[in-house]
């Protein structure tokens, strides 16, 4: 079973992917609500995976992501992201994410994104 | 899919943390409106709260709400990043708010289960009104498009500095993606991204992805072309490709001969030169978001219905305990060890029982910031003007009576803005300051809070209530009689209004009743002070916890009843000549000085009892704060902390009983009925 | 005397419920009630009393730490008060979240009565023929069903006559 961890601040988004991926078969291994605890909780939990808001407050999902990938460059991060962020992504991804996610998202394509990046 | 934003946890976390977060957004614009600037922090959480709700409501499907938050987030990202020359505030503010109130009512509507159907349109055209003329004349394209004006080369890309190695084979990929799978050309780098990990030499096409919008149409009509050379087989490549995100279509195929196009290609380094986007959060975080940041690691949500269950279980156990350890069976037995465990017991449920209190303790924070809107609102209407000062609003009460009393409140700051402040014109002839002031104030007194609403306004005219009650037949006792406190508490009663014209916000006669009884309802009392064009002060008197009480149980005949601790002085066995009797036959009794009246338990509850000699009971001294009278029942069985149920629904909905706040059970499984005392005295 | 009538049939489902009804006597007549109200038969308890209730309103009663008030089904057809026996029982049921017992003479059985056996009551809308919804035939008895809607929420006229 995959291991997830939740980086979101909005405590509906962690609700909403959970409960997505619980029924998918993955494992939420942790949630993080800023990227400062994303950071330490990626180290700590050391997941599969992870799915990364963007817009949070203390230190920002990419701020986040240039953390974990320097902590470990195959760190596979999926960015959740929200029409309007172009220039955002394009930074996460310049910066080692390995997906994106658009919301509203529908199930079927975050489980889909999740498995071909961990490629299962 | 559409099963699970149907999911009842779902839908509650959404109302729960868009309440939340509209919640806030009114605190901050009713902030900046009053220092009438946005500071750069406020910005940044508008900014936030509206991406947030904007992201939720997405994936709920409100689309409503999420492209009036979308709109919002645009303006505020314009705010953000300083190009707002001409922004209207106060017009920002009105949209906001308005905003905020579309919003609520939606909310409103997903919590009944209707249909989320408000129309968001009007404001958001209102919006985008702002937002250009904001803009000013320096841009119309919208942001994020900018970062693309700086021209990229338009070339072919191979990431690799070194002289690529030989690699066997050569493979042409068309990656189609899905219709809806937004930023193509971010797509389609993250294919190039992943293929770094098994080859060096891959060229694409379009070229400029990551630099280039306009790549996504290219993408969404011809597909993302990769020619690449690996020395897997095709049928690994094949699967490798297929693990792309969004995969709509894979066209692989293998180059026999070496391209022709391949060989072609000018080999161009330098995609480092790529811009990065200015971080536009930046160390803005200020102090405050990092702690509460680092606060919710240790916080988490429960349902408030698990908490009313848990304080249902606790209230079971504190009913179990005392039928364990008062239970008749042990009586004259001597054990001692048994004793001691039920002591311990007794210690740790009790301290249980103060840790869920606490739980549900809430600050008047948010019940008492709620008003700056209410003020603001009416003052703008009425043309008054009018400064709300806030103090106590840390003062802790249970949940539920903060439910109750919300109401209310709002209602009296209502009441207070439309009939006892003036106009400034009105103001300054009295010679005031043109500014009328509210003072909203709460402090803990004893096992009450004491909710204040001061205001400096015309005051209470007595000679026009008596008037009015006199109109509606609300007198039931000559005027020479009433203390100015019972005069004023006139206005609360149903059918009474002051206030010839009717209007929109202090409605019709209804409401001020409705203000009495919501307190009431919660063991509360309503007092009203007020000097004619000085003010007027009304004073809540609530308790801080509805659930669990010290009680003195009395028995009177086969009944027993329980009156709180708090109101009782002291109690005594009387003598028969210290009983008066009045000419109406009211018995009074004198203690210290002073002369009580005396209240039969047994004949306001109609209840037969054995003792009726005065001497042969017992008298009980109880106090609202205001009034003393005296209580005789029959004997005092002994003080013990109660859990406080409510008396049956149908029974609630039967009658209001004067003189009864609810019901409890005793150790021995009986029923005690918890006495109301400001109920009894007034009765 | 607690548990006077169990019957593990109550707390089927839904469907094996219909038409069923749980017959009681109050004094030479036999009523019926929906099965589906009923959650379940007890003993009488120790009834306090609330003062400024109607009368057929005995009290509340402790019922395992949930307080229910308790009506003599009696008095609230304004029959004769009877006094309670070993044999008086209080019918527990749930009528749209509101928790009542209902005292009455004695329980009979559960018995099922199709809707073809049912007729409508006559058109006396005074006395206990105010809460009847129907009368079934069970061979060549007649069981008055009642109105369960119609016991606990028809009170305001009630109360204002009182009044």
């Amino acid at each position: 079973m995959a291991k997830v961890l939740i980086v979101d601040d909005a405590a509906f988004m962690r609700l909403s992917l959970k409960t997505m991926l619980a029924a998918n078969g993955f494992e939420v291994v942790g949630e993080a609500l800023d990227g400062a605890a994303a950071v330490s909780m990626y180290k700590e939990l050391m997941p599969d995976i992870v799915t990364m808001d963007i817009t949070m407050p203390t230190m920002t999902g990419i701020e986040a992501l240039k953390e974990i990938v320097k902590y470990n460059s195959k760190a596979k991060v999926v960015m959740i992201s929200a029409m309007g962020q172009e220039a955002m992504v394009k930074e996460a991804i310049m910066s080692g994410a390995k997906s994106f996610l658009v919301k509203p998202y529908k199930e079927e394509h975050l489980v889909e994104t999740l498995r071909k990046v961990l490629g299962v | 899919m559409a099963n699970l934003y149907s999911q009842e946890p779902m839908i509650e976390m959404y109302v729960f943390e868009t309440s939340q977060l509209i919640e806030q957004l009114e605190t901050a614009i009713l902030l900046s409106e009053k220092y009438s600037s946005f500071s750069i922090e406020t910005i940044n959480e508008i900014f936030r709260i509206m991406h947030t709700i904007k992201g939720s409501s997405g994936m709920m499907m409100f689309t409503n709400i999420s492209t009036l938050t979308h709109a919002l987030e645009d303006l505020f990202l314009l705010m953000r990043e300083e190009k707002a020359t001409h922004i209207d505030y106060g017009g920002l503010s009105d949209l906001v708010l308005e905003s905020v109130d579309f919003i609520k009512v939606e909310l409103e509507k997903i919590k009944n289960g209707d249909e989320v159907d408000g129309k968001s349109d009007m404001i958001i055209t209102e919006i985008n009104h702002l937002l250009k003329a904001a803009r000013g004349d320096n841009a119309s394209l919208p942001l994020e498009k900018k970062g693309a004006a700086n021209e990229a080369p338009k070339f072919y890309i191979s990431q690799s500095k070194k002289p690529s190695p030989e690699y066997k084979n050569t493979f042409k990929a068309v990656i189609y993606f899905e219709d809806d799978c937004e930023m193509e050309n971010f797509r389609a780098y993250t294919v190039i991204n992943n293929l770094k990990d098994i080859t060096e030499a891959y060229e694409y096409f379009p070229p400029d992805i990551i630099d280039n919008d306009d790549t996504i149409q290219v993408i969404k009509e011809e597909g993302f072309t990769i020619l690449l050379k690996s020395d897997k087989s095709y049928q690994e490549i094949h699967t490798f490709l297929s693990q792309t995100v969004f995969l709509k279509e894979l066209e692989l195929t293998e180059l026999l001969e070496e391209d022709k196009s391949f060989q072609s290609l000018k080999r161009t380094p330098g995609t480092e030169g790529i811009e990065k986007p200015e971080d536009l959060r930046g160390n803005i975080a200020t102090e405050r978001e990092l702690r509460d940041g680092n606060n919710h690691q240790s916080i988490i949500s429960v349902s408030v219905g698990k908490l009313d269950k848990l304080m249902d279980l606790v209230g079971e156990m504190v009913i179990a305990e005392a039928m364990v350890t008062q239970n008749p069976d042990l009586k004259g037995l001597t054990l001692e060890n048994f004793y001691k465990s039920a002591g311990q017991l007794k210690k740790i449920t009790s301290e249980l029982q103060d840790m869920v209190m606490s739980i549900r303790m809430l600050p008047l924070h948010n019940t008492f910031h709620k008003m700056h809107r209410i003020v603001r609102d009416m003052s703008k209407k009425l043309g008054k003007e009018v400064e709300l000062e806030i103090n106590g609003e840390a003062t802790e009460v249970d949940k539920n009576i903060i439910e109750y009393i919300s109401d209310p409140l709002m209602h009296l700051v209502r009441n207070a803005i439309d009939h006892g402040i003036e106009t400034p014109k009105e103001r300054l002839e009295k010679g005031k300051s043109g500014v009328g002031t509210l003072k909203l104030q709460a402090k803990n007194a004893g096992s009450d809070v004491i909710i204040t609403l001061a205001d400096d306004g015309k005051g209470l005219d007595k000679d026009k209530i008596l008037q009015r009650a006199e109109e509606n037949g609300l007198m039931h006792k000559p005027v020479e009689e009433m203390t100015d406190r019972e005069i004023y508490s006139l206005i609360f009663l149903p059918g009474f209004s002051t206030k010839e014209k009717v209007t929109e916000f202090s409605g019709r006669g209804v409401g001020m009743d409705v203000v009495m009884k919501n307190v009431e309802m919660v063991g509360g009392s309503v007092a009203v002070e007020s000097n004619l064009n000085v003010g007027t002060t009304i004073n809540l008197k609530i308790p801080l916890t509805l659930a669990i009480i010290d009680g003195m149980n009395i028995k009177v005949g086969g009944s027993s009843y329980t009156i709180p601790i708090t109101s009782i002085k002291e109690s005594f066995r009387a003598k028969k000549e210290n009983i008066l009797t009045d000419p109406d036959g009211n018995e009074l009794i004198m203690l210290r000085g002073q002369c009580y009246p005396i209240l039969r338990l047994h004949q306001v509850f109609k209840v037969r009892s054995a003792v009726e000699h005065i001497a042969e009971g017992i008298v009980i001294v109880v106090t609202d704060g205001e009034k003393t009278i005296c209580i005789f029942a029959d004997e005092l069985v002994g003080q013990q902390q109660v859990v406080v149920k409510t008396l049956p629904t149908y029974i609630k909905n039967l009658r209001k009983i004067k003189g009864l706040a609810g019901c409890t059970l005793l150790g021995d499984g009986s029923i005690s009925l918890i006495v109301d005392v400001s109920g009894l005295i007034n009765i | 005397m607690a548990d006077a009538f169990v019957n593990e049939g109550l707390y089927d489902e839904e469907d094996s419920q219909r038409d069923k009804y749980l017959t009681f006597s109050l004094g030479n007549e036999f009523y019926g009630i929906e099965i589906k109200y009923v959650t379940e038969i007890i003993g009488l308890q120790p009834i306090t009393e609330v003062p400024e209730l109607p009368e057929y309103i005995k009290g509340i009663i402790n019922l395992r730490g949930k307080i229910i008030p308790v009506m003599d089904v009696r008095l609230r057809f304004k029959k004769d008060f009877k006094a309670y026996n070993d044999r008086t029982c209080v019918i527990v049921v749930d009528i749209k979240d509101i928790s009542i017992g209902l005292i009455i003479d004695s329980v009979s059985d559960v018995i099922t009565i199709p809707a073809e056996e049912v007729v409508p009551p006559p058109d006396l809308n005074r006395g206990a023929n105010r809460y009847i919804q129907g009368i079934g035939k069970v061979g060549n008895d007649v069981k008055l069903l009642l109105d369960c809607n119609k016991l606990i929420a028809d009170d305001e006229l009630e109360l204002l006559d009182n009044i």
